[in-house]
Formats: structure tokens, C-alpha cells, sequence
């Protein structure tokens, strides 16, 4: 464990050497930008504790400690209840495209639903918002059912586009919730007005209902109707989580810990800038890190 | 006592239609039957009018209207708002669109500046086309518009809305890209919007920039009100409302806010019913 | 293997790396494809995706009709409304100028010349322009059609929004009762209403409930009814003595307690889970870059 620090300190100062070289190439050869040095030196230091956290996993062989997502925990549940009441899971991987974070996450979670639901051989459905998605989305379900030895389970159907339009969506979604019922309903992925809709819509029927996303403002509106929420962070970590991957799982610790730092570094910047407003010092961190 | 906890109870584990049912006459009462409520500003608002106040006369200013029907009601009463406020002031207006929703809510919001008459039934603004403004129209990409906006128009803009080649509006000479404005606005509902006029538009470029979002989005935004990225902000409806009142032109927003206000006098009766029945169930429960 | 896995993998690799890098990199070449040409292919790659969707739609609506499934009539208006939006986009100008007038068709133009003795010339609009011009049959139809429909559902927001406060606003222990409260002063304080609520109002209520605390915790009727009656009597008094201003003392009027959560608290919060989410959204990005995370391509 010390080395491990070791290592990260010797690499931040090697990081912030580089940076510093790059700063002060001459004007011939200068490509680097300078006013980004801060952003520079932050990335490099994430990818270095990443990468690192990464290696630590593949030779290790103690099991990294995960607290309790009860959100994730209860994925299975809901999968396990929608297959003894003979009903579908409803599964909503947001509104946007694959080119927002979210919904890739959301896709990537829809691999590890679609792997429960060939197990229990329960129906699944998946209405997307976009073409891009509907392709990903039926190319992961397809292995998932493909790995789980049931290929002849899966039909491409189960997922199918259904508009981009926001609103046309969810009156779509909401109308195949009152139609067909389904025991659970899964949101995962980037929602915006329409999670309210998607939520009430289900509680009035009954399912049981597991939300996550990254989106800040939709994120009361599933926790006050949905049965579960994974707030933020815990959505973006439900793949590794739910896969048990130490690889995937080394770089939840690697959050952990580029997190510490910067509030550490957040509490050097409160200091300063309180020194720099009662004139004890004309530096101020913030500005001087072009922040 | 106990046939008013009994009732209290009933309330308590009301079906939701009912519910559905007082809140639609909470809002639709006040709407067929105008209230007036005193609309109070908030620092924010006044931050924004003062913000666009300060825009040098006869400016060229970007107006962006980045929403949709859905969102409608919040967004068109700040966005006509800030057209007549640059109008009066003579600014040229450029209006860009992000959503393709958007270029009909310019079209009703010009036409709605058109249409409006002073008490001699005079138009009030009598704006013409490519004189006091251009409507550009819109182009997909979302950030991308943006970016190629803040480095050169003609990238993004050959032609406006109507088909006409930007290089024949001789309002359009001396635009070459965003730094050729004195302000950027956008109406925003939601992706693309603020986030990404700020990220890419007024960031980079340093031109003043502020916005008006839905009051969902309020919460996301407020931290660059805070930085000084956007100059005020005009916060949903009752943002809307308060601008209405400072440019003293009274409109939708300010009539929507007494059906608000019912609409969420009703949600806090319902709620504080809920819990006093919440708490008489656990009483009851205790002592059995 | 090649083809499905590492082929996949060096391309996403590839334009993430270089994607990154242009934020850091003083290049043109780079920042023109980052900024412009990486989120223009994106564009176009999702414009010609969108038939794949249509084509999907319109096949499952057609075996839905077809096969007289249960609901097969809101599939025959699902396919009828796509087909009247694609045509009257792709095919129909509907958008024909005389003077200043609009008209849908040639033949409505030319009525209204005749009807009218009008010697004004009948200027079709430009193809690309007929879906943005002011009065246009399409404009019609997202007028007329689609903006209703779409506020309609936006609407239903409303409604949902009591229901779920409703159902969901439950003092069940301390944090829900902060909520409860919080969300209480934001819905009064952010409307006129709530500033026509004196501070005076919420001071009594609030010795009101505190009250009830005193009982709950004492089990003393006399104790609580001594509580009300002296916090009334002070309050009382205080108000006297500064005249019942509707808006001091500052700290109980509606709008400003309204305001000073959405500006500490909430914003305090609002950063913390945004710098997660920022986290997270690194972390994710980072793994796809360099290839830890492989479902996305099914894996």
C-alpha cells in the first residue's frame, strides 16, 4: 500500500515536470498550450493512477471491498420478481445518443440486464430514442443471450426505435408500460423531462423501478418516484459492479482517490483565496493555474 | 377528534385523480379568470436586465432560441421579452436556432413583435427584415454550430432561413464570427443550450453572454451566474414573469403566475394532509 | 477476432486519444477535426442511422396492423402520421407566395389570384426553405399537430408532479423532514404568493410546531401550552414594536429563505454530485479510451 502512494507521488512529480518542460519549449517547436498546463497535469495524473490501480487488480488476488449499491443489488431482484409474475422488464437506456457518456453506460448495463433475463428466460424490452443506439443496444443483448446459451431466446425486436422526438418518446414508453404492464422497469442512462413521465407512469402500474443517471436534474425526480436510484457516480460504476471485473472495480478505487485529492486540493484553493481577499498575499491558486 | 383524524386519514390515501383534478382547476381557474399577483424581482433577474441595459446602443446582438412547444410557456415570454428590450434599445438582431423546434418559436415570436400595436394602433416596433434583424435559421450539430459559429459564421451559415446567401444581407457584413457581437442570448430548454453557448460561445470568445432556462435547469446554471459566465439569469416562469414586469410589457408570464401559485398552494395543502395522516397512521399503529 | 474486437477497440482508442489531445495540443489540423469534423461525422453517421430506426418502426407497425394485433389502430395512425410528415417534407412545397400572402398548394395560389384580380406573380418557395418559411404547409402541421401534442405531454409534468410530492413528501425521519420542509419553501417562495405570506405568518407557525415537539418530548400539555402561548406573546410583541413589515425579519420571509437555499445549500450539493458525475464521467471515458471496457461491443 505505501508503495503505491510512493509511486503516485513520484509519478505527480514527474507529471508536473513534463508539463513544466513542455511550458518552456521554445516557440519553434511549441505545439503544447500553455494556459492548459493545470487541465495537462491533472489528466496525465488520472490516467497514471488509473492505469496503475489497473495493473495493482490483474496481480492481485485480494477482492477489492464495494460498498453496497442497493440500486444494483436489486437489478436481480427486479429480474427475478418480473419472471415469476410472467411479465416483461422494461428497459430504457435514456434519450440520447452514443455519443453522451451516459448512454453508453446505459447500453453497457442493458448487456449485464440481457444476461439475467437469458438466464431466467424472462421477456425483455428495449424502445430507444435513437437508430445509433438501437444497433448497440441489440448487438450487446445479442452476445449477452449468445453467452448465456440461449440464442434462440433472443429476437432483434426486443429492441426497436421508436422516435427521437423527446416527448413522442415517452408517450410511446408510457404507452407500452400501460399496455403491457411490465413487472420492472429499468431507466438507465440520460434523461431529461421525461424521466417524471417514465416514473409516475410505472408506480401507477406496480413495477418495481431501478433508475440511474448522471443527469443532475432529473436525479430528484427518480428518487422521489422510483424504487431505487444510482445517483451519479454509482450509475457510472454499475458496470463494474455489476460484472465483479477487478479491472473495472480498480478503477472505482482510482475515482476514490483521485476524489481525495482534489479536495485536498479544493481546501489549498479555499486557503489561498482566503488569504489573497484579506490581503495577506497577492497570490491566488486559482488564477495563477489559469482555472 | 376522531372523526376529524378519520377524515384526515381519507385525505391522506386519496386517489391520485383527484389530485389530477384540483390541480387542473388550480391552474385553469386563474387562467380563464385573470388574478393579479404582485410579481417580486429577484437579484438575478434584475442582474439580467441591467446585463442587457448595458449593451451599448445600437449593438449587434445573437438571440438563440433553443427549445421547443413543450417547453414553450416558460421560454417564449422571456425570449419575446428580450427581443422587444433590444429592439427599444436599437439593437440589430441575428436569430440562430439549435433545436429545429426553434425556428418556429422565432417565427411566433416575431410575429407576435409585428402584430403588437401601440394605443394609436400603430405598430409599436416596426421591424423589417434584414434592417433590424436576420433570422438565420437552423443547423444541426448542436456544439458544433456553436463552435464553427465562434470561428467563422460563413462555416456554418451560407444561406438564412428563408434561402438568401449571407453574403447578399448587408446586414451581414461586418459579421465574420461571435466576437463580431456585443451579446449572446439563449432561450434554453435543455441539450444543446446554455451549457454549451457558454462552453463554446461565450467562454472562448469573452463576448457577454446570459440566458433563460426552464426552472428545472436552474440548479445546473446558477454556479456559472455565480462565476460571472452568464450576466443574470431568467429562471422559468416566474423568471419570465419578473422580466415582464422590469421592461414594463406584461405578458403570458406574468398571467401564468397566479396559476402557479394556486397549482402549488394545492401540492403543499395535498402534502401537509399527507403527513398529518402519516403521523395519525403511525399513532394508530403504535398503540395496537 | 480482428474484426470484432481489436479492430474496434484501435479505432475508438485512436479518436479518443486524439480527441483528448487536441484540447492540448496548439494545432490546427487537430483542433478543426475535434472541434468541427469529428462531431460532424458523428452527425451524419446518426442521420443516415435514422432510416435504420424508421425502417424499424415502420416494419413493427406494419406487422402490428397487419396481423390485427391488440391496439392496431394507433399503429395504422403511427403509420399514416409518418407518412404524411415525410411527405409533405421530402415532396410537397407547400409553401406558394403571392405578394406577401401564403398558400399550400399552386392551385390555392392561383384561386386567390383570380378571386382577388390580382397581377401578382406566384413565387414558389425554395426546397430546404418550404419546412422554415412562415405559413408553410409544414409549418401548419407542426403548428397545428405536433406543438400541441408535444405541450400536452410536457403538461401531464404537472399532474405528475403533485402526485409524486404527494406520495413521496413524507416526514419519515430527519433528512426526508428537510426535505419536505425545503421543498415546501421553494414552492411558496419561488411564486407571487409567497411574498404576500408575512414572515410574521411563518414565525407562528413555526412556534406552532415547535409546540407540538415540546409535548411529544415532555408529554406536558401545560409544558407545550406554555411554550405556544409565550412565543405567540413574544412574537406578538416584536411585531408591534417593528410595525409588521411583511418581508423582516429576513430570515422567515418566504422568497428570500427561498432564495438562500437555492444559493448555499443547493448549490453547495449541485456542485459536489456535479464533480462525481464530472468524476465518473472521466473514469468511464478513460476505461472506454484504453480499451478496460469492452461491453459496448458486446463483450
Amino acid at each position: 500500500m505505501n508503495n503505491k502512494y510512493q509511486v503516485y507521488a513520484g509519478g505527480i512529480v514527474g507529471i508536473l515536470l513534463l508539463t513544466l518542460a513542455l511550458s518552456s519549449l521554445p516557440d519553434s517547436l511549441n505545439f503544447f498550450r500553455e494556459e492548459k498546463s493545470a487541465m495537462f497535469a491533472f489528466t496525465l495524473t488520472v490516467i497514471m493512477i488509473m492505469l496503475y490501480e489497473v495493473r495493482l487488480a490483474k496481480n492481485s488476488s485480494e477482492k477489492t471491498f464495494l460498498r453496497t449499491i442497493p440500486g444494483l443489488k436489486a437489478v436481480e431482484e427486479a429480474v427475478g420478481r418480473s419472471t415469476e409474475m410472467g411479465r416483461p422488464i422494461l428497459y430504457v437506456p435514456g434519450i440520447m445518443d452514443m455519443n453522451e457518456v451516459e448512454t453508453v453506460a446505459g447500453v453497457v448495463v442493458l448487456g449485464h440486464v440481457a444476461n439475467m433475463t437469458a438466464q431466467y428466460e424472462t421477456e425483455l424490452d428495449v424502445p430507444v430514442a435513437r437508430a445509433i443506439v438501437m444497433q448497440s443496444a441489440r448487438q450487446v443483448a445479442k452476445e449477452a443471450y449468445m453467452t448465456q446459451g440461449r440464442p434462440e431466446m433472443y429476437n432483434e425486436d426486443m429492441v426497436h426505435y421508436v422516435t427521437d422526438d423527446q416527448f413522442a418518446y415517452a408517450a410511446a414508453v408510457n404507452g407500452i408500460m400501460q399496455r403491457d404492464e411490465p413487472a420492472a422497469c429499468l431507466y438507465m442512462g440520460k434523461f431529461f423531462a421525461e424521466s417524471l413521465l417514465f416514473a409516475e407512469t410505472g408506480n401507477s402500474i406496480g413495477a418495481i423501478q431501478i433508475a440511474g443517471t448522471g443527469s443532475q436534474t432529473q436525479i430528484p425526480f427518480f428518487v422521489t418516484a422510483c424504487d431505487y436510484t444510482l445517483m451519479g457516480e454509482e450509475f457510472f460504476a454499475a458496470s463494474a459492479y455489476l460484472s465483479e471485473e477487478p479491472e473495472l472495480i480498480a478503477g472505482i478505487t482510482a475515482q476514490d482517490i483521485i476524489k481525495v485529492l482534489l479536495i485536498g486540493f479544493i481546501m489549498l484553493s479555499i486557503i489561498s483565496r482566503a488569504f489573497f481577499d484579506l490581503g495577506l498575499t497577492d497570490f491566488n491558486l486559482i488564477t495563477w493555474l489559469n482555472l | 377528534m376522531k372523526y376529524l383524524e378519520d377524515i384526515i386519514l381519507k385525505l391522506g390515501a386519496v386517489d391520485r385523480r383527484i389530485i389530477f383534478l384540483l390541480i387542473g382547476l388550480a391552474v385553469l381557474i386563474p387562467l380563464l379568470t385573470p388574478i393579479s399577483l404582485p410579481v417580486r424581482e429577484t437579484p438575478t433577474t434584475v442582474k439580467f436586465y441591467e446585463g442587457i441595459d448595458s449593451i451599448p446602443k445600437n449593438s449587434k446582438v445573437l438571440v438563440s432560441f433553443d427549445y421547443g412547444p413543450s417547453t414553450r410557456p416558460e421560454i417564449h415570454p422571456m425570449n419575446v421579452g428580450v427581443l422587444r428590450h433590444m429592439l427599444r434599445n436599437g439593437h440589430k438582431i441575428y436569430i440562430s436556432c439549435l433545436w429545429p423546434d426553434g425556428i418556429y418559436m422565432a417565427l411566433d415570436a416575431l410575429e407576435e413583435i409585428t402584430d403588437e400595436v401601440n394605443p394609436d394602433n400603430q405598430s409599436t416596433f416596426n421591424i423589417k427584415e434584414y434592417e433590424d434583424y436576420v433570422l438565420l435559421g437552423y443547423r444541426p450539430g448542436a456544439e458544433a454550430v456553436i463552435k464553427g459559429l465562434a470561428s467563422d459564421l460563413r462555416k456554418v451559415y451560407t444561406v438564412d432561413a428563408k434561402g438568401r446567401f449571407i453574403d447578399d444581407i448587408e446586414m451581414m457584413d461586418e459579421i465574420k464570427n461571435l466576437n463580431d457581437f456585443a451579446y449572446i442570448y439563449s432561450g434554453s430548454a435543455g441539450y444543446p443550450g446554455t451549457f454549451e453557448w457558454v462552453k463554446y460561445g461565450g467562454d472562448p470568445t469573452g463576448v457577454p453572454m446570459s440566458s433563460g432556462t426552464t426552472s428545472v435547469q436552474v440548479n445546473e446554471v446558477i454556479p456559472y451566474v455565480q462565476t460571472g459566465q452568464l450576466i443574470g439569469l431568467l429562471a422559468g416562469m416566474p423568471g419570465a414573469a419578473e422580466y415582464e414586469k422590469l421592461i414594463a410589457s406584461p405578458g403570458i408570464a406574468i398571467q401564468g403566475m397566479a396559476a402557479q401559485s394556486f397549482a402549488h398552494i394545492v401540492i403543499v395543502i395535498f402534502i401537509v394532509f399527507g403527513n398529518l395522516a402519516f403521523f395519525i397512521k403511525q399513532r394508530r399503529d403504535r398503540k395496537y | 477476432m480482428l474484426l470484432k474486437r481489436y479492430i474496434p477497440i484501435g479505432i475508438v482508442a485512436f479518436f479518443g486519444a486524439l480527441t483528448l489531445s487536441a484540447w492540448f495540443i496548439d494545432n490546427e489540423t487537430i483542433e478543426t477535426f475535434a472541434n468541427d469534423d469529428a462531431t460532424q461525422f458523428f452527425d451524419i453517421i446518426a442521420a443516415f442511422a435514422v432510416f435504420l430506426g424508421a425502417l424499424n418502426l415502420l416494419k413493427l407497425q406494419f406487422i402490428k396492423v397487419l396481423k390485427q394485433q391488440s391496439g392496431w389502430q394507433y399503429s395504422a395512425v403511427a403509420i399514416a402520421s409518418f407518412f404524411f410528415a415525410f411527405i409533405i417534407g421530402f415532396f410537397i412545397r407547400g409553401a406558394y407566395f403571392v405578394g406577401e400572402e401564403v398558400y399550400f398548394s399552386q392551385g390555392a395560389a392561383e384561386e386567390a389570384i383570380l378571386a382577388l384580380g390580382s397581377s401578382e406573380q406566384i413565387v414558389p418557395v425554395d426546397w430546404g426553405a418550404h419546412v422554415q418559411t412562415d405559413g408553410s404547409l409544414f409549418q401548419w402541421m407542426f403548428k397545428y399537430i405536433f406543438s400541441p401534442l408535444s405541450a400536452t405531454m410536457f403538461a401531464l409534468l404537472a399532474f405528475f408532479v403533485a402526485s409524486a410530492s404527494f406520495r413521496a413528501f413524507r416526514a419519515r425521519n430527519l433528512e426526508a423532514s428537510l426535505l419536505l420542509v425545503a421543498g415546501i419553501i421553494i414552492m411558496l417562495g419561488r411564486v407571487p404568493v409567497g411574498s404576500l405570506i408575512s414572515s410574521w405568518v411563518i414565525m407562528y407557525i413555526i412556534a406552532f410546531s415547535v409546540g407540538f415537539g415540546v409535548n411529544a418530548y415532555t408529554r406536558n400539555r401545560n409544558m407545550a401550552l406554555g411554550w405556544v402561548l409565550g412565543s405567540f406573546g413574544l412574537i406578538t410583541g416584536l411585531g408591534f414594536t417593528m410595525g409588521w413589515p411583511v418581508d423582516q425579519p429576513a430570515i422567515f420571509y418566504l422568497p428570500a429563505l427561498q432564495e438562500w437555499i437555492y444559493l448555499v445549500p443547493n448549490l453547495a450539493g449541485s456542485r459536489a454530485i456535479l464533480i462525481g458525475i464530472g468524476l465518473g464521467i472521466v473514469a468511464t471515458s478513460l476505461r472506454y479510451i484504453f480499451g478496460l471496457e469492452k461491453s459496448y461491443l458486446g463483450e
